[in-house]
């Protein structure tokens, strides 16, 4: 039986199929990218399979367990971790705190939480960044403390929502680095929704592509580099036809252009 | 073992701020023996209840955002449950306060449980609603003495009474609350520490993060909501024995519920020190008023003008209270 398994899920907003009859599977261990053109529901999926929205219709195993009806919280608990496109951090809380609480999922005490915290943080190599609080970091800094404050809740699968938006190259390979290490280092399954192609391409051993709510592909990086479906809805027409090649980088633009 | 250490653990503050902590602490322990005026220790005594008051506020208003305007009404329960069993009963003290507190949590659940499902302006509103219903009933049960209220009669119970806090000199009731008052400091020290304390901390920040931590963040509000309860109900039972009258107009009035609400967010909703700093200036100020501008300042409000001042000069320069200006100031220092 597969660690995670997705059947059939459908959630609609009124009228929109913002996710429809999505159905795929996760190995434990592996790293898998979702990735499509804004609005395509990514993000709807990741809130349908946390819990934060009730599912339309389908069906979410999780380790052999039916988790289809569970809320947000007791996902957490099971070891789903998550983290969220928009978090503008507000509060008193320091970075070291803000992971704390995470690790208060599985202890009440105050100094195995901070032992945990204080554990994660050094593993992600923000340890130096501890006692600061998350508004007063660079957005790069920030964006990797998320991700250390998921991994407190100690999830044994994470889905990270574009960790990297907004990173320049270095800062990309340096989360990129990190999202690997999750993986292979702590064993964390995780699902990696990405709009920079490159980094996608680059750590994911597969590739699921959603459009209008729908899958449209799915398969190892560099088939989804070449299908012709991919290319039309994500990657545009017109920017296939006169390339030829693929240019990930620019990718996005063009398809606003074209949409 | 931990949590005892937790409670008396400050060390996160800068040493400067442990210095006059301490020296205000010592202050208040020898204040009684210098000061010769009853007006003075009134004012004192009203500021530890108040300074509790806005403690138990703390908890869910302050580490948690859910601002609170119902509070007189666990006040009520509290001085009530005392009064009653006192005057029906004979039933001390010590005994009718952990009872009251009790009433209070379990009032505290039927009202949070649908109150939580309310966001901001709403929840706000329905607890200002949930206060002025029960005030109505109390108004119109003869059992508590409707609208006349109670009043404990010195004379019945020759002081000083420990057991059922009955005392003439003012000073009896000085040690007692300031001893309530460190034992709800360290309470909060613990309790902003904890994991509840995170939890809620967390929930204020955004709550959709928080429940994808594990937070159930329903049920942390509403066990926070009943320490905030207990906290506060456990302060009626006292402010009962001190005044020995309470009509329902008076205790479970909007006036104390915005009171106490307003001195924490003066002082610094969600820190430690907030709801002290704000009883310290607004309890004197509103007793000084009281004097100096003698009746007429109840009538016309002067006091209240006055409290809507602060207010505006205080959250037009940081929301976060006085507290609030202290530590933005030093981390513009720090870097
Ligand atoms: N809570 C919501 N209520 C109504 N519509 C929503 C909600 N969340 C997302 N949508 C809609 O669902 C579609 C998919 O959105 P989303 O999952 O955020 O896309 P993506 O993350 O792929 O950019 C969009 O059309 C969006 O407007
Ligand atoms: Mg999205």
């Amino acid at each position: 039986m597969a660690f995670l398994e997705v059947q059939n899920l459908t959630k609609t907003f009124g009228g929109l199929r913002a996710n429809d009859s999505i159905s795929f599977s996760l190995e434990r261990e592996e790293l898998i990218g979702l990735i499509g053109p804004n609005g395509a529901g990514k993000t709807t999926l990741f809130n349908c399979i946390c819990g934060h929205h009730p599912v339309t219709s389908g069906r979410i195993i999780f380790d052999g367990q039916d988790v289809t009806a569970l809320k947000a919280h007791a996902m957490a608990r099971l070891g789903i971790g998550r983290t969220f496109q928009v978090y503008a951090a507000t509060g008193d809380l320091t970075v070291l705190e803000k992971v704390m609480v995470g690790c208060f999922l599985h202890t009440r005490s105050r100094s195995k939480a901070r032992a945990c915290a204080e554990e994660i943080l050094g593993d992600l190599k923000l340890f130096d960044l501890s006692d600061y609080l998350v508004s007063e970091l660079p957005v790069a800094a920030q964006k990797r403390v998320v991700m250390a404050m998921a991994l407190g809740t100690q999830p044994r699968l994470l889905l990270l929502d574009e960790v990297a938006a907004g990173l320049n190259t270095p800062e990309i390979e340096e989360i990129m680095a990190s999202i690997r290490h999750v993986n292979k280092d702590r064993g964390v399954t995780v699902i990696l929704i990405e709009h920079v192609m490159e980094m996608v391409m680059k750590v994911s051993e597969r590739i699921i592509v959603l459009d209008y709510g729908a899958k449209i592909a799915e398969g190892p990086p560099e088939v989804i580099a070449k299908d012709s479906k991919v290319i039309k809805a994500y990657l545009g027409e017109r920017y296939a036809k006169e390339h030829g090649t693929i240019d990930h980088r620019s990718s996005i633009n063009d398809q606003n252009q074209i949409r | 073992m931990e949590t005892l250490k937790n409670a008396v653990d400050f060390s996160d503050f800068p040493r400067i701020d442990l210095v006059i902590a301490g020296a205000v602490a010592f202050l208040f322990l020898i204040f009684p023996l210098f000061s010769a005026s009853s007006f003075a220790m009134a004012t004192m005594i009203q500021f530890f209840m108040f300074s509790l008051y806005g403690m138990g506020w703390n908890t869910i208003g302050g580490y948690g955002g859910q601002v609170d305007l119902g509070k007189a009404q666990y006040v009520g329960i509290g001085a009530y449950t005392t009064a009653v069993m006192l005057l029906r009963w004979d039933i001390p003290f010590w005994v009718s306060m952990p009872v009251g507190m009790g009433i209070a949590v379990i009032w505290s659940f039927i009202i949070g449980y649908p109150l939580f499902r309310l966001k901001g302006h709403y929840f706000a509103i329905a607890t200002i609603a949930t206060s002025l219903v029960l005030k109505d009933l109390f108004t119109v049960w003869s059992f508590v003495g409707a609208a006349r209220g109670l009043e404990i009669s010195p004379i019945t119970y020759p002081p000083p009474d420990y057991m059922r806090l009955i005392f003439k000199e003012d000073i009896y009731y000085y040690y007692l609350i300031l001893g309530f008052f460190f034992l709800g400091l360290l309470y909060m020290n613990w309790f902003r520490k904890s994991r509840l304390g995170f939890q809620l901390r967390c929930i204020k920040d955004n709550e959709d993060m928080a429940r994808s931590l594990g937070i159930n963040v329903h049920w942390a509000k509403i066990k926070t909501y009943a320490i905030a309860t207990a906290f506060v109900s456990m302060v009626g039972s006292f402010h009962v024995c001190y005044i020995k009258v309470i009509e329902p107009v008076d205790i479970m009035s909007l006036d104390l519920s915005i009171l106490i609400a307003l001195m924490a967010m003066l002082g610094g909703a969600g820190s430690l020190w907030g709801p002290i700093i704000g009883a310290g200036v607004l309890i004197p100020l509103r007793s000084y008023l009281k004097e100096w501008l003698g009746a007429a300042a109840g009538l016309v409000g002067i006091d209240l003008i006055f409290y809507a001042l602060i207010i505006m000069i205080v959250s037009a320069f940081e929301p976060r209270g006085i507290w609030g200006i202290v530590e933005k100031v030093r981390r513009r220092k720090r870097r």
